[in-house]
């Protein structure tokens, strides 16, 4: 028996920006329900893979299957609507709206968001709307932010915008969550709480995680799987004690550069 | 003279109101800068004219056609400049009103410089039926009564549709592409569609302030739509305040009660004089404001952040 099909599979991914081979060849799955860590020095290509999952920047080359379908191609919605949603480096909640329309806005299958069906059944959409309400006030809940669901979200201090977006990303259901260093610009503590919800969300969700992370305490601790990127390939994948022994990967990368943290 | 000099400045506020209904709509709901309002407006106004003039067709036909008309028009321009982002999508849009501008000065089916006349004919009769009833009530002494009326009949549905519209989750995603475009296309909303609608209804907008513009002057000729009266819309914005409907109804009063009312100054100043005192006076009172009360008056301060 073969394993089950990974929900994400990158297979010689590559992408120039001017003559920039952002990433060059780079091949790596996720399986599903699993938390996988993207790692690598400065400029391996994390974010500009994960543009790519995204359909925030168009492949050049190679092939990027989600759930056994192609998204190569597809625009940003597009790909949101089979399941994979992420987050920004630097985090982007909706500063001129409420903590709760941020969250609403995420909810998938609302009717009201598109005017003939909205006039076609009006209580459909308000069912829909009150049942995301509930949903919303769990996660914000869970997330720690359930008393400023009605304050705008540009009142936010930057650790509660990180698990705003977080809690956002997750409301919308998605099987697959990418998180563009979660932990950026947050405390330790919260950061690591951060990775507690995550790890709790994939027990009860069996939701797929992939993060791209410069915390090696945290990528080590938490991640099933890493994947390590350097100058746009992947040159080692396991688990992280596999990670952990691979000189390749020491040399590269946690060798001198362990720790390291972009400010 | 004087009631019906109020009585005209209540028709302007009221075209002017709906006109900026979808400016708000745009500018204060969506995050995107249209300053091809007046454009829209000359398209809805021309072809209720054409129509009528030309086609023989009645003018309540006319008048739905052109708003549809508009609504493409609106569409064209959307399509082909929405995937530019904000200060760009603006320059293309003044680049669009400045085309139907030239167009209608210059085509043979608008009149050129000499215009349109004579397509009101059914409205003329509505006046007369209306001013019947009013003199019951003794007021059909003042002919622009019933257009009055008629205005801000219409203004007031629209207002109030336009506020109950932005209580959905439609509106949500407009208020999401205007925070940004890119974090709500990555919660699955297809943002170009979503911006198509907004512009097409402030365009169905516009072309409904054209038609009572059409009305009121009862003579349609290209300078009554020059684009720099998208500007007028945008005063009204930033007294009324970004995000709020009701401000654009109050915001259009005011406007039109400061540049007209300043008509009435006694003053030793020439004519030419007057009429540009009149614009210091209304940019005095926009600048005053900006200082005071930024957001404008029943603009919410947390809903600013949208340009302009």
């Amino acid at each position: 028996m073969s394993a089950p099909t990974p929900i994400l599979e990158v297979r010689d991914a590559v992408k120039h920006f001017d003559g920039l081979r952002a990433v060059a060849g780079a091949s790596f799955d996720v399986a599903r329900g699993s938390i996988t860590a993207l790692i690598g020095p400065n400029g391996a290509g994390k974010t500009t893979m994960l543009d790519l999952l995204s359909g925030f920047a168009r492949l050049d080359a190679g092939a990027i299957r989600l759930a056994n379908r192609s998204i190569a191609g597809m625009a940003p919605h597009q790909i949101a609507r089979l399941g994979l949603v992420r987050t920004f480096q630097l985090t982007r909640v909706l500063a001129g709206i409420s903590v709760l329309d941020n969250m609403l806005l995420a909810a998938p299958r609302q009717p009201g968001e598109h005017i003939p069906s909205l006039l076609a059944s009006p209580r459909l959409a308000r069912q829909r709307e009150a049942r995301a309400r509930l949903a919303a006030e769990e996660l914000l809940e869970t997330f720690g932010l359930r008393l400023k669901a009605a304050d705008y979200a540009g009142s936010l201090s930057g650790g509660e915008r990180k698990l705003l977006e977080i809690a956002r990303a997750l409301m919308t259901e998605s099987s697959i969550v990418l998180l563009d260093e979660p932990m950026a610009g947050v405390s330790p503590r919260l950061g690591r709480s951060i990775l507690d919800r995550i790890a709790i969300l994939r027990q009860e969700r069996g939701t797929t995680f992939l993060f791209v992370e410069h915390d090696m305490d945290a990528v080590m601790s938490r991640a099933d799987k890493v994947v390590v990127m350097a100058q746009g390939r992947v040159i080692a994948t396991g688990t992280p004690a596999e990670i952990r022994a691979d000189s390749m990967v020491v040399e590269a990368y946690l060798g001198g550069l362990a720790g390291e943290r972009v400010p | 003279m004087s009631v019906d000099f109020w009585i005209n400045v209540g028709v302007l506020a009221g075209i002017y109101g709906i006109f900026t209904l979808g400016l708000q709509l745009n500018a204060g709901f969506t995050g995107l800068l249209n300053f091809g309002q007046a454009g829209f407006m000359a398209i809805g106004a021309y072809s209720v004219g054409i129509f009528v003039v030309s086609w023989g067709l009645p003018l309540w036909l006319a008048f739905l056609l052109a708003v549809a008309l508009a609504v493409a028009a609106g569409m064209l321009v959307g399509i082909s400049a929405l995937r530019l982002r904000s200060h760009h999508f603006a320059i293309a849009t003044i680049g669009f009103a400045e085309i139907v501008r030239y167009t209608l000065q210059n085509a043979e089916f608008s009149g050129g410089n000499q215009g349109l006349i004579g397509f009101d004919d059914d409205w003329r009769s509505v006046n007369e039926w209306a001013l019947s009833k009013l003199a019951s009530v003794e007021l059909d002494a003042y002919t622009q009564l019933p257009l009055l009326l008629a205005i801000w009949a219409t203004f007031l549905v629209l207002l109030v549709t336009m506020e109950l519209l932005q209580r959905t989750p439609w509106a949500r995603v407009l208020r999401g592409i205007r925070e940004d475009e890119d974090a709500t296309a990555a919660l699955g909303k297809n943002t170009f569609s979503y911006k198509l609608q907004s512009l097409g209804i402030a365009a169905a907008l516009a072309a409904i302030a054209g038609f009572f513009v059409s009305l009121n002057i009862t003579y349609l000729y290209p300078t009554v739509f020059d684009p720099t009266f998208t500007f007028f819309g945008y005063a009204i914005l930033v007294l009324g305040g970004l995000g709020s409907y009701t401000g654009v109804a109050l915001g259009s009063i005011i406007f039109w009660v400061l540049l007209e009312g300043t008509r009435l100054m006694e003053t030793s100043l020439s004519a030419g004089q007057q009429s540009s005192l009149r614009f210091v006076i209304v940019g005095l009172s926009l600048i005053l404001l900006s200082r005071l009360r930024p957001q404008g008056i029943l603009g919410n301060r947390n809903e600013l952040r949208a340009e302009p």
